[in-house]
């Protein structure tokens, strides 16, 4: 436990805050070690408040898998909200970690786990809390190592100047080589760089400052190199092989105040066979692998016993294609027969074969049910490959009104590349079919409280996708867009909701942007941004100020087409699938060609070349 | 039948809500594996109640809940298996099985033992007097908080006992369902007796829940 006065001051401040039950800890499985008797100790950062952070399942595994090494600590530590920051400030109280209270500084480690771009000024807010140089050129041995993963590290470039490494790909296999790494260094007297550079060895790390960047006068990338030996041209990611093996913790804290996933999370596989085409974490998280029923069943009833939760999920990028899905959802019925626990299936897919879990899943809880169609016309849904027909969703849709729900929310995506007019149409012809789908089911069966909900969210191109060289909508294109579907969708029993283009604008410029994106992170932090992903606290005006400021374009990045021979900032890293493959997908999405869900056959996404790694691979493919 | 136990809210704890607390403590009913019974219903819960809830900010180093059992449960396996499925900061002293028809808990409630700790030098000097002058009143007035709006009450013959020594105060004050004072009233009452502005921060700790016996005297509520 950190020093009394210390707590004492700390407890002070949680009398001043709302929430403060998100600061206090002590929750039911947090690991608590003795401080001094560890090797070396690992702040675990969520750049985000408590809620949120809580509700991912990578930090939970993380956490745990750092923690079942004996020698090692990991604490959790979350972005405070800005009436704590303030006090904080004010009292000049550090950041500190959930468990002992420590101050971050005080770690050998610091990791940030990157899951949304909007989150990127809460890293700097919380590295300037805990009293942490910003760049990694000012950090001094003594400084703890910054590390970062999780999917934006896949683009690491707008934080380049301010983590020391970034880990590719799935953390279970990399994180502790790099825990090894760092607490090998910690017992030499060697300067920093040396840690670097041990650390640029590691299989799936890619550490920033030992790579020069030159820019050609149109601002694209001239040149991308490694500037010492040590670094590796090309960075892959990491694989997990065999999720069987990899590491799931049997317990996770289970926290006292509401957070936005409040239940047990069963990652039932990783990764995704579908290839739709604006998705970066169905091209990133491939091979898809399945953890066995066996396996998942026993994980399940250990979770639900070390837990108590009385909600388990099954967590995946489309738990619907798990092969042996109603075997399990049975078997999950059967065990929690009794013990009043339900079971939720998230990312429900429209085209999976789940008329029989709906059945079963209904015996539990009835809440609305989601569909994904993501574009309005069939045209639209092939250019992004989203391998769904209107005559399956509406299938779907029946069944679910049939099977006694009221309730359905549909997801579009506005913006998308070759959408017209008629695609927006499209959106609200379903909406409407909908509706008639409904009064189609006999009165005395369905259920009463039609609630059709449309959400468009605006799209975003992302790296290691088909669409990483498509420009984005002008915010005036996009404002116009929901501005007629608000008009097409006023239909009784449909909700309409959007969200609002600044972010999507500003998402845009970070998820593809350079090293020199830095600058404006830097200056819009400086200038007072924080919390960007909370509509609230956004600060739309200060950000478009800060890219002024710093002589930088936001249009360049947001706007611009690529053409195939840039160099795109991340085209160091291997992340499985290949340019040339995504650049034939993009070919593809512009003739609306659908390209086959690899179950049915390997389309040569450039995975087949690390061997054994896919189930589904073909390794002839080019 | 059912266990009545004894459990201490840690000061890490303190500014958990009730809400959150009642549903940390059905989770750890459900990890303890005891046979614990449902409600029946559409969303059925365990019937567990707490005697009376604790304001957000104190400490409780007796609080009482009170879970039906389908099965026979001893007192030993409910502290052992319980305190097993809590963290350090939230664990049971006491446990005591009894009977189906043992009166509900939040109706036994009488009074609170709290202590209140003053955390400000200057209010640590005048309290004391404060304390002198509200013993000498003949009626205190303070508001209280209803569901109706706040209403103006004399607590004074709510107050059983109050004392102050070394900067902690000592009181012993009414409970039940239909009036009660809280250190909140208290600490408001003896700030404008004191002729003070600013209430002083303070830190509560609820020692015990107190009801009548047979004679009518407090007594530690699970030993009735």
């Amino acid at each position: 436990m950190a020093d009394t006065t210390f707590v004492a001051k700390i407890e002070a401040m949680l009398e001043k805050v709302q929430k403060a039950s998100r600061y206090t800890g002590g929750e039911m499985n947090a690991v608590h070690k003795p401080w001094d008797e560890t090797e070396l100790k690992f702040a675990f950062c969520f750049p985000d408040t408590y809620e949120v952070g809580m509700s991912h399942l990578g930090m939970k595994i993380l956490y745990a898998l750092i923690n079942s090494r004996e020698e090692y600590l990991c604490e959790r530590v979350f972005m405070p909200w800005v009436d704590m920051k303030a006090l904080m400030e004010e009292e000049n109280v550090p950041l500190f970690s959930m468990e002992s209270r420590h101050s971050v500084a005080d770690f050998d480690v610091v990791g940030f786990t990157l899951q949304y771009e909007m989150s990127y000024t809460n890293i700097l807010a919380m590295m300037k809390l805990a009293g942490i140089p910003l760049l990694n050129a000012d950090r001094q041995r003594n400084d703890p190592v910054i590390v970062a993963g999780g999917p934006c590290a896949f683009n690491p470039e707008p934080l380049a100047d301010f983590i020391d490494c970034f880990m590719l790909g799935d953390g279970e296999e990399v994180e502790l080589e790099v825990c090894d790494c760092i607490r090998d260094w910690k017992k030499t007297d060697a300067p920093r760089m040396e840690l670097m550079k041990k650390l640029a060895q590691i299989p799936g790390v890619y550490v920033p400052c030992l790579y020069d960047v030159t820019y050609k006068e149109d601002g694209t990338i001239a040149s991308f190199a490694p500037n010492c030996p040590e670094a590796p041209e090309k960075v892959a990611k990491r694989i997990v092989t065999d999720l069987d093996k990899a590491f799931f913790p049997e317990n996770i804290v289970v926290p006292y105040t509401d957070i936005v996933h409040d239940r047990i999370m069963l990652e039932i596989m990783r990764g995704c066979t579908r290839g739709c085409r604006f998705c970066e974490a169905g091209m990133l998280y491939r091979p898809v692998r399945e953890r066995s029923l066996e396996h998942l069943i026993e994980l399940a009833n250990k979770l639900e016993s070390s837990t108590g939760y009385e909600e388990i999920s099954l967590s995946s990028l489309s738990s619907g294609d798990y092969t042996c899905l109603p075997e399990l959802i049975r078997a999950l019925m059967k065990d929690f027969d009794g013990k009043h626990v339900s079971v939720s299936l998230p990312s429900l897919r429209i085209d999976s074969v789940l008329k029989e879990s709906l059945e079963e899943t209904q015996k539990v809880r009835k809440t609305s049910l989601t569909f994904a169609p993501e574009a309005g016309t069939q045209r639209l849904r092939d250019v992004i490959n989203k391998g769904v027909t209107e005559a399956d969703l509406m299938g779907k849709i029946t069944d679910a009104f049939t099977g006694g729900w009221s309730s359905v929310k549909l997801y579009f995506m506005i913006g998308l590349p070759t959408e017209t007019r008629q695609d927006l149409d499209g959106i609200a012809d379903l909406a409407r079919k909908c509706i008639n789908a409904y009064f189609a089911v006999p009165k005395g069966q369905r259920a009463k409280g039609l609630r059709v909900t449309c959400s468009a969210s605006s799209f975003v191109p992302k790296p290691f996708t088909p669409f990483q060289w498509e420009p984005q909508d002008t915010q005036q294109m996009i404002k116009d867009k929901q501005a007629y579907l608000r008009e097409v969708l006023r239909i009784k029993g449909v909700t309409f909701h959007w969200h609002e283009p600044e972010l999507s604008y500003l998402e845009a410029c970070f998820s593809r942007g350079d090293r020199r994106m830095g600058k404006v992170l830097l200056r819009a932090f400086e200038k007072g941004c924080i919390l960007d992903g909370w509509t609230e606290q956004f600060k739309f005006d200060t950000w478009m100020e800060s890219f002024a400021e710093c002589g930088i374009s936001p249009e360049f990045y947001a706007y611009r087409t690529r053409e195939k021979d840039e160099i795109l900032p991340w085209d160091f890293i291997d992340a499985g699938v290949t340019k040339e493959f995504l650049w034939r997908e993009k070919q593809k999405a512009e003739k609306a060609e659908v390209t086959k869900d690899c179950r049915k056959g390997c389309n040569g996404c450039g995975i087949q070349r690390y061997k054994g790694v896919c189930s589904f691979a073909n390794p002839g493919c080019v | 039948m059912r266990i009545l136990g004894v459990f201490e809210k840690s000061e890490r704890l303190r500014h958990i809500g009730h809400l959150d607390l009642m549903r940390a403590m059905q989770r750890a009913l459900r990890r303890s594996g005891l046979p614990v019974s449902y409600s029946k219903g559409f969303n059925p819960h365990i019937n567990v109640t707490f005697a009376s809830a604790l304001s957000v900010g104190a400490i409780g180093k007796r609080e009482i809940m009170d879970v039906s059992m389908e099965g026979e449960v001893t007192a030993e396996e409910f502290l052992q298996v319980m305190n097993k499925s809590l963290p350090p900061e939230l664990q049971f002293s006491f446990a005591r099985a009894v009977d189906d028809r043992h009166p509900g808990l939040m109706a036994m409630v009488a009074a609170c033992d709290y202590d209140i700790e003053i955390m400000d030098e200057s209010a640590k000097a005048w309290m004391p007097e404060a304390v002198r002058l509200f013993g000498e009143a003949g009626e205190v007035m303070a508001d209280r908080k209803t569901k109706s709006g706040i209403k103006s009450v004399d607590i004074k013959p709510l107050v059983k006992e109050l004392t102050i020594e070394g900067g902690t105060l000592h009181a012993v004050m009414v409970q039940t369902e239909a009036q009660g004072c809280k250190p909140d009233m208290l600490l408001t009452a003896l700030t404008a007796l004191a002729g003070q502005e600013e209430k002083p921060r303070v830190m509560v700790t609820r020692n015990a829940l107190l009801g009548c016996d047979e004679s009518g005297s407090l007594v530690p509520l699970e030993n009735l």
